[in-house]
């Protein structure tokens, strides 16, 4: 597998500018996701209201992947109802895991990151935000920690 | 680049010192490829590869004398017992110790701190008496104090380093006081190279009644130690680390002390005779190896010293200490990289961080070079933060690295700056 399949367009130019890398003010939920053995730490916050996800943004130091990851999951998060996002982490799972089979349409733009999958190594970095959002969601709303 | 045969670059008068294409060739893996290139073994301060000695004794003893040692009478377990007495004698040898009681096979170095920590340590801690260990060290070295502390009531304090990750001698001792119990050091850092000066700290900590603890595990593979003549009190070292096998590993600590050190861990081996109204527990060093101990482990750390004293610890680092001047000079070159440890004298260990390239998909874009090296906080984070780094990449050499792999890593360096920097 070329170094070229992960490293593809969508997330050089995600790790370059990525959407809503920023303190979220008047965040109702957040959690903060450490990868220790690779030096990732997210701070992510969302604001939710009625059960819906009405805007998130993400914090901290992390790698090209985790960051890419990170700022397309900001963009798919908003109008999304909470209950909605633990399937959508379920579906994001699938897509890393099954490479060839095509993901699930509910993901968007961040089926784009299923060549992820073909690196093992690198599956928990795209999967670190999305942890780190269902946490903040899981434990309803609150200071980081 | 990438495809440049893996012949040495550095001219006939090196290879004269140390033939490392012949040594090369004891080291199966180095004929490898990944990711479709030859693969360039860079993290060498993680784990080093073994030669065919180390190999071929271990399975030598599976396949001729596999058998318990210190029970039978049969002939096998004679064997066995023999070779796993003998390579206690290796260890002693390797490490001029006094005498071969006082080697303890542990699983490693970990095991050895952690060993130090519960049976010499803490019957000795009073609450409010101090450990002090420096900002370099490994996680191993830090964390069993750590638990120990909060057992007893004691305080872990902390000698400081300069911004060329250099431990302040001064600092050290000021931070030590009457109520220093043991000091912890690390002989050569894992995170940033760094030799420390040994024998001048046991100094310092012997005209005060401190014992020293060193951990040896990065400086057994590059270092001729001497334990007597560093003047410590506790020598820990790793196997895996020194061309051995993983899961096996060695305390030194003096005759005197251990004798008055309990036991650990309960089981068999470390017993004299048991019965239900008591136990008697066996000599040193079998008090402190309860149960079955690893026999085949300590066969390959034996053959991985014989191979060491063969092969010639002097001119392994002068080559290796070679490619850590000509990659230090190569990566002072490269734009936005900064390299994170530079003591006067150091291992040929360079973690280093490159502007807007995180350490991670360096890591990942320099392996489909073919070229293995760490990322991470090197079990090391105290280093991280004071460094103000999340995480460092680091190439850490071994006697069978090339100047040529060496180039073959600054290309993919090259590549992952293009990338994504």
């Amino acid at each position: 597998m070329a170094i070229e399949h992960l490293y593809q367009d969508i997330i050089l130019d995600h790790n370059r500018c990525p959407h809503n890398r920023r303190r979220l003010p008047g965040a109702t939920h957040s959690a903060r996701g450490q990868d220790a053995s690779c030096g990732d730490d997210l701070l992510f916050e969302l604001r939710v209201a009625d059960g819906r996800v009405l805007e998130a943004a993400f914090s901290g130091d992390a790698c090209a992947v985790t960051q890419a990851s990170a700022s397309l999951l900001t963009q798919w998060l908003p109008g999304r109802a909470v209950d909605e996002v633990g399937l959508g982490l379920k579906h994001f799972r699938t897509l890393l895991d099954e490479p060839d089979l095509p993901g699930n349409e509910m993901l968007g733009a961040l089926g784009q990151l299923q060549p992820v999958g073909r690196f093992p190594a690198r599956r928990r970095n795209a999967l670190l935000p999305w942890r780190t959002a269902v946490k903040a969601l899981t434990r309803g709303a609150g200071p980081a920690g | 680049m990438a495809s440049v045969p893996p012949l040495d670059r550095a001219g006939p008068e090196i290879r004269d010192q140390l033939d490392v294409m012949a040594l090369r060739e004891q080291f199966p893996v180095l004929a490898r490829e990944v990711h479709g290139k030859p693969l360039v073994y860079f993290d060498n301060a993680a784990t080093v590869q073994r030669p065919l000695a180390v190999i071929e004794a271990m399975d030598d003893f599976y396949r001729r004398y596999n058998a318990n040692v210190h029970r039978g009478v049969h002939q096998l377990s004679v064997e066995a017992s023999e070779a796993f007495e003998q390579a206690r004698e290796d260890v002693r040898r390797f490490l001029n110790a006094a005498s071969e009681r006082e080697i303890v096979f542990t699983r490693g170095t970990t095991e050895a701190i952690n060993l130090v920590a519960n049976s010499y340590l803490a019957p000795r801690l009073q609450p409010g008496d101090e450990i002090l260990v420096t900002h370099m060290e490994h996680h191993a070295n830090i964390v069993p104090w750590q638990m120990l502390c909060e057992r007893t009531g004691a305080v872990l304090k902390v000698a400081p380093i300069n911004q060329r990750g250099e431990l302040l001698l001064d600092g050290l001792a000021e931070a030590i006081s009457e109520r220093t119990r043991l000091i912890g050091v690390v002989h050569v850092s894992n995170a940033l190279g760094t030799v420390n000066p040994v024998a001048e700290i046991c100094a310092l900590a012997a005209r005060q009644g401190i014992p020293v603890l060193v951990d040896g595990a990065q400086a057994t593979p590059h270092e001729v130690v001497d334990v007597q003549a560093l003047g410590c009190d506790f020598y820990c070292l790793s196997a895996h680390k020194m061309y051995g096998p993983t899961g096996i590993g060695a305390l030194w600590t003096r005759e005197a002390l251990l004798e008055q050190m309990p036991p650990w861990q309960g089981g068999g081996e470390m017993i004299n005779r048991v019965s239900f109204e008591g136990t008697s527990y066996n000599d040193i060093p079998h008090r402190f190896e309860a149960g079955t101990p690893n026999i085949s482990g300590a066969i390959g750390l034996a053959a991985a010293i014989r191979w060491l004293e063969e092969t010639g610890l002097e001119r392994m680092k002068a080559h290796e200490q070679r490619l850590l001047d000509f990659a230090t000079q190569a990566m002072s070159a490269v734009e936005g990289l900064t390299i994170i440890g530079q003591a006067a004298d150091k291992g040929p260990v360079i973690s280093f961080t490159l502007d807007g390239v995180h350490p991670n998909d360096l890591g990942t874009i320099i392996d489909h070079h073919g070229v293995a090296l760490r990322t991470g906080h090197h079990c090391a984070m105290p280093v991280m933060q004071f460094f103000g780094v999340p995480a460092t990449a680091r190439v850490s050499f071994a006697a069978y690295n090339l100047h040529s792999e060496i180039e073959v890593f600054l290309n993919g360096l090259e590549q992952a700056r293009q990338m994504l920097a």
